[in-house]
């Protein structure tokens, strides 16, 4: 696990300082009205710049012995990573520093809220979807949720979150507003929205959470009708998996020799596709969580941009525009953990939870 | 049996299960309408020069000319520019051009680039997939942990940074997508060799003293190339959503480019003055690739022994 | 006409009578039972023999309603207890199920449910109906408290837990937490009558941590439960190895002098029907050639088959190499005409592949399909 971390860092920094300039690391620090001394100290404080280079001059014309190497860059950023220490980067940060660790971990709970909230929706509209497919088999209900989740795969999410906001804001209007609001993550001009729902404390820095611990309900109502689409837009795109998944296992798991035993025991249907096939269905399903997880984040870049939500993926395409490195850096590097712990949880839910390989 | 009669009897076989499958493919209504589009999609792709002036989309308008003027449907939205004369069906872009035209236009330049990067994603993850399964050991072990570095990212950031560090152009725009979708095939593609080297005609020909390469290149990878071609039938929709979301996000090479995610792109400055911007050109990749992601589904089903009955 | 009762129905616990039934699979039409009839009376314990494919599993499936969704049955009755089995809707064949069929499979391994434990497979037998498992649950335990009372002092609480559970008999009516006390503890004790060691511990462990014949064991408890009027055992001992075999037979033979309920044996071992049961059918390609009692059957086996079937067990009193019967099984697709066993009959005329010949009695309580012997 550390070493798949290891080499993707190594990955993205070969990427990123190997194929741009060196003068790129150095955009958050340099400012113009420094002297040229000024900018090669920098340059050397940050690592880019050996101790030996005469001028900043040489340095940005890449002169033989100004630059480091790129493996001592690499330890050097490495060591730095390690300490947390992630430099400063290009984009604003929420309350006004610049510390690129900041910035990023202060947009990041929007994100998190927001795939989380995804995730969830995800399970619940895609399993049941899954069980009515495989009990229904080449009946109606079976092939519509076929196309439900067939389509949901093949739908553009751009395309999908932008039909909801045509829905449920240009379409469906109370009183002049649309139904739900159109941008960020706190509803301020909408029907169904409070509007000035005041103020909480940031405990943890999500809001819906934030606004719970704070008893703001007008505050968390806002939030959720912020929510609903963009996440329902993350669900529906990336449930295909999941019910195809759910489906296929469930009706291999129907074919089992314990289901005629069951029904041969008279148990009703109902309780037999709960407690036994559902048992044996759902734990080869819960692997797939590592992919959802894949899933979700990058989709979450494409849908935070479609709905102006204020997380870390609409911040990752303005970084990408303005070639901020760290920030990119430590946005792979973050979803790389969030994905390889997430496999691991899983390979340890799954031995907890199938007798079999427990003993 | 003679060696003649043997391969007589063998193709025999495969030509009636090639007519029960077809057979099962006619019964099937929505496998049908997904061969109905994929089809209809080529070849629109490869009439569309005819249909659609080819130079027309370099033309760009000096001043901002979004309108609508189809009669038979009207958006919810204020401030409707005038289209002065012309009837578009769908509409105009921001710079003026027809977005029906350039739809049309858009079609083979998407299709092209999918083709191509499923070719080349296809021909790494055949050659990885197979060295690593056929090898064994250190091999083996090498290119699965590069699969997992790789697929351990969200494919979207790597493709960002990929095109960020490399410039803006079609072939960078390629180059992201292949990079993003090989780990799949090479991951496929061993499974299948894996489960293929162990058949007894394999060992027999290693007992003949036929070289690796030989056995490989020659016999195993055909037979368990099989899948690989189904499953690329199946992701040249997925590749479509893909580069469009990529091109959507404004990582393209030109924003005149007729592509249907780059023409999504206007559509989010001008939301709530033009959606169409955003839904015809949305809507025209949801059918493509909803048309070969069907087929692809119907035509795994079909060949799955697991659900035949 | 198929095998007439010898009683009025009031004593046969099962009577099939001319059962067709085919499958539609992509090859075809299979044409798996031609018009089959047997009765079995309350109490005896019923051999059905036969080779693999000629349709024994299939008949025990069709009596409990457990077809798979392309058989259809074309033609026929299956009488349980003087009920149409082939009439009734699908909630009610779930019932009978529930409370009149109990059928035991061939492998326990992969008829048991991997990842929950023998006792919540058993719990969940009465948790599907309560209502009909009251009067179970309450007199066994009932009994228990009797046994336990009949002797040294009388313990105050089981003599108010008797009182409650008496009045609870009369009342129909139990609690949840009790029906689960009682569920358990009449599990466990059933457990016990199967003779497995230990019943306490079996029943909180998983199907993989027990061997073979234990599992079957666990089965035939789970088919004890219920307390059916008709058990159907489809080649429970095949997964065996001798000695647990035996085992298990002679112990199915006391629960079902027990309990009282009859038994349909699905074997294709000879030596087993010998061992245990009462009567025996043969069947062969989807027919019942010959319906005889045990000892008159290989006293004087009369169907070609049946003799063809005893010649070829290999004994250990005679020198010579047991024979076997030329040809091999039929493909039901496209069956023989007549007679189906007519192509490798040893004695066959010009009649046999003209029609199937009728079940007549050729001794007493004797019946045979084969036109050697009339019909």
């Amino acid at each position: 696990m550390v070493f798949v971390l290891l080499a993707l860092s190594i990955l993205i920094f070969y990427l990123t300082r190997g194929l741009l300039p060196p003068t790129t690391a150095l955009a958050p620090y340099i400012n113009p009205r420094l002297t040229d001394a000024g900018k090669l100290s920098i340059a050397r404080a940050v690592g880019v710049a050996t101790s030996t280079c005469p001028s900043f001059t040489d340095f940005a014309s890449l002169q033989s012995g100004c630059v480091t190497p790129l493996w001592t860059q690499y330890f050097f950023w490495l060591k730095n990573v390690l300490v947390g220490n992630w430099g400063y980067t290009l984009l604003p940060g929420i309350s006004g520093t610049e510390s690129t660790w900041s910035v990023f971990f202060g947009r990041f709970p929007y994100t998190a809220e927001l795939d989380i909230v995804a995730a969830v929706l995800t399970f619940l509209i895609g399993v049941p979807l899954g069980i009515v497919s495989a009990t229904h088999n080449n009946k109606l209900p079976d092939h519509l949720s076929r196309i439900v989740s067939l389509g949901g795969y093949s739908i553009p999410q751009f395309w999908f979150g932008a039909m909801l906001l045509i829905v449920f804001v240009l379409y469906l209007r109370i009183g002049g507003l649309g139904l739900l609001p159109a941008s960020g993550a706190l509803g301020t001009t909408c029907a169904l929205c409070f509007g000035n729902p005041g103020n909480i404390t940031a405990y943890t820095g999500v809001p819906l959470l934030d606004a719970l611990l704070s008893l703001n309900l007008p505050y968390f109502w806002d939030s959720v009708v912020a929510i609903i689409l963009p996440a329902l837009t993350l669900a529906i795109t990336s449930l295909g998996l999941l019910t195809r998944i759910v489906r296929s296992n469930m009706m291999e798991v129907l074919r089992q020799d314990y289901i005629t035993m069951a029904r041969s025991k008279g148990l009703k249907e109902r309780s037999i596709i709960y407690s036994h096939a559902l048992r044996n269905a759902i734990l080869p399903a819960i692997t797939v969580a590592g992919l959802l997880v894949t899933y979700l984040i990058g989709g979450s870049v494409i849908v935070e941009i479609v709905f102006s939500w204020p997380g870390v993926g609409s911040a990752a395409l303005v970084a990408a525009d303005v070639l901020d490195i760290n920030f990119l850096e430590l946005f792979v590097l973050v979803a790389g953990v969030i994905i390889v712990v997430t496999n691991l949880v899983v390979d340890i839910l799954y031995a907890v939870l199938d007798p079999r390989i427990r003993y | 049996m003679g060696q003649t009669e043997k391969n007589s009897v063998e193709s025999r076989r495969r030509h009636s299960e090639l007519r029960f499958a077809l057979h099962l493919l006619r019964q099937n209504p929505i496998v049908m309408a997904g061969l109905v589009i994929s089809v209809a999609t080529v070849v629109l792709a490869l009439l569309s020069n005819l249909l659609v002036n080819g130079a027309s989309w370099h033309q760009q308008a000096l001043t901002l000319r979004l309108c609508w003027n189809n009669p038979a449907f009207s958006w919810p939205v204020t401030n409707l520019f005038n289209c002065a004369g012309q009837v578009y069906p769908l509409g105009t872009d921001a710079y003026g051009r027809s977005l029906l035209q350039m739809i049309i236009l858009a079609i083979p330049i998407d299709l092209q680039i999918a083709l191509e990067v499923v070719a080349s994603a296809v021909a790494i993850g055949v050659i990885f997939g197979s060295l690593a399964a056929y090898m064994g050991g250190l091999i083996d072990e090498i290119i699965l942990r590069i699969t997992d570095i790789f697929l351990a990212v969200p494919w979207i950031l790597l493709a960002i940074v990929l095109i960020v560090v490399l410039g803006r152009s079609l072939t960078t725009l390629t180059l992201a997508v292949i990079i993003t979708w090989w780990p799949w095939y090479v991951r496929l593609m061993r499974s299948q060799v894996i489960g293929e080297k162990e058949k007894l005609y394999v060992e027999r020909l290693r007992m003949m003293g036929a070289g690796w390469p030989r056995i490989l290149f020659r016999h195993v990878i055909p037979n368990s190339i099989y899948p690989i071609l189904v499953q690329s039938t199946l992701d040249i929709g997925s590749v479509i959503l893909t580069v469009s979301a990529l091109t959507f996000i404004g990582l393209t090479p030109n924003p005149l480019l007729p592509e249907l995610g780059n023409l999504s792109n206007q559509g989010i400055e001008y939301f709530f003055t033009a959606p169409w911007l955003i839904v015809f050109p949305g809507l025209t990749i949801l059918i493509i690739s909803l048309g070969f992601n069907l087929l692809g589904d119907g035509i795994r089903d079909i060949f799955d022994p697991r659900l035949r009955r | 006409m198929s095998q007439p009762n010898t009683q009025e129905g009031g004593d046969d616990v099962l009577s099939i009578q001319e059962l067709k039934l085919k499958f539609h699979t992509y090859a075809g039409e299979v044409s798996a039972l031609d018009g089959i009839g047997l009765s079995i009376k309350k109490g005896e314990l019923f051999g059905l023999v036969g080779e693999s494919g000629c349709g024994k599993s299939v008949t025990a499936l069709a009596i409990a309603g457990l077809l798979p969704p392309n058989a259809e049955i074309t033609g026929g009755d299956v009488i349980l207890d003087g009920k149409n089995v082939l009439a009734l809707k699908p909630e009610e064949m779930r019932l009978a199920r529930l409370k009149d069929i109990a059928m035991i499979f061939q492998d326990p391994m992969t008829y048991l449910n991997p990842v929950l434990t023998i006792g919540s497979q058993m719990a969940e037998i009465p948790r599907a109906e309560p209502k009909l498992f009251i009067s179970i649950l309450v007199t066994h335990r009932l009994r228990q408290i009797d046994k336990q009372v009949n002797g040294a002092k009388p313990d105050p609480g089981l003599l108010a837990e008797r009182k409650a559970l008496a009045h609870a008999l009369d009342s129909q009516n139990l609690r949840r937490k009790e029906m689960d006390q009682l569920t358990k503890s009449y599990a466990i004790s059933l457990l016990k009558s199967v003779r497995l060691p230990e019943p306490e511990k079996v029943y909180k462990m998983y199907p993989f941590e027990l061997s073979g014949g234990m599992r079957q064991r666990v089965m035939i408890a789970m088919a004890m439960m219920r307390r059916p009027k008709l058990l159907l055992a489809d080649e429970i001992t095949t997964a065996l190895d001798v000695t647990v075999q035996a085992q298990i037979l002679h112990l199915l033979k006391d629960l079902r002098s027990e309990i009282n309920t009859s038994v349909l044996l699905i074997t294709h071992d000879l030596a087993i029907v010998a061992e245990v049961c009462d009567r025996v059918a043969v069947m062969y390609a989807g027919n019942i050639v010959e319906v005889a009692e045990v000892d008159e059957l290989f006293r004087n086996p009369l169907h070609p088959y049946t003799k063809g079937l005893l010649a070829s067990v290999p004994r250990a009193d005679l020198a010579k190499t047991p024979d076997s019967i030329e040809g091999s099984v039929p493909d039901l697709l496209s069956p023989p005409s007549g007679c189906r066993f007519h192509p490798r009959c040893p004695k066959a005329f010009e009649k046999c592949p003209s029609r199937k010949p009728s079940m007549i009695a050729a001794a007493p309580n004797h019946y045979v399909s084969c036109f050697l012997y009339g019909g």
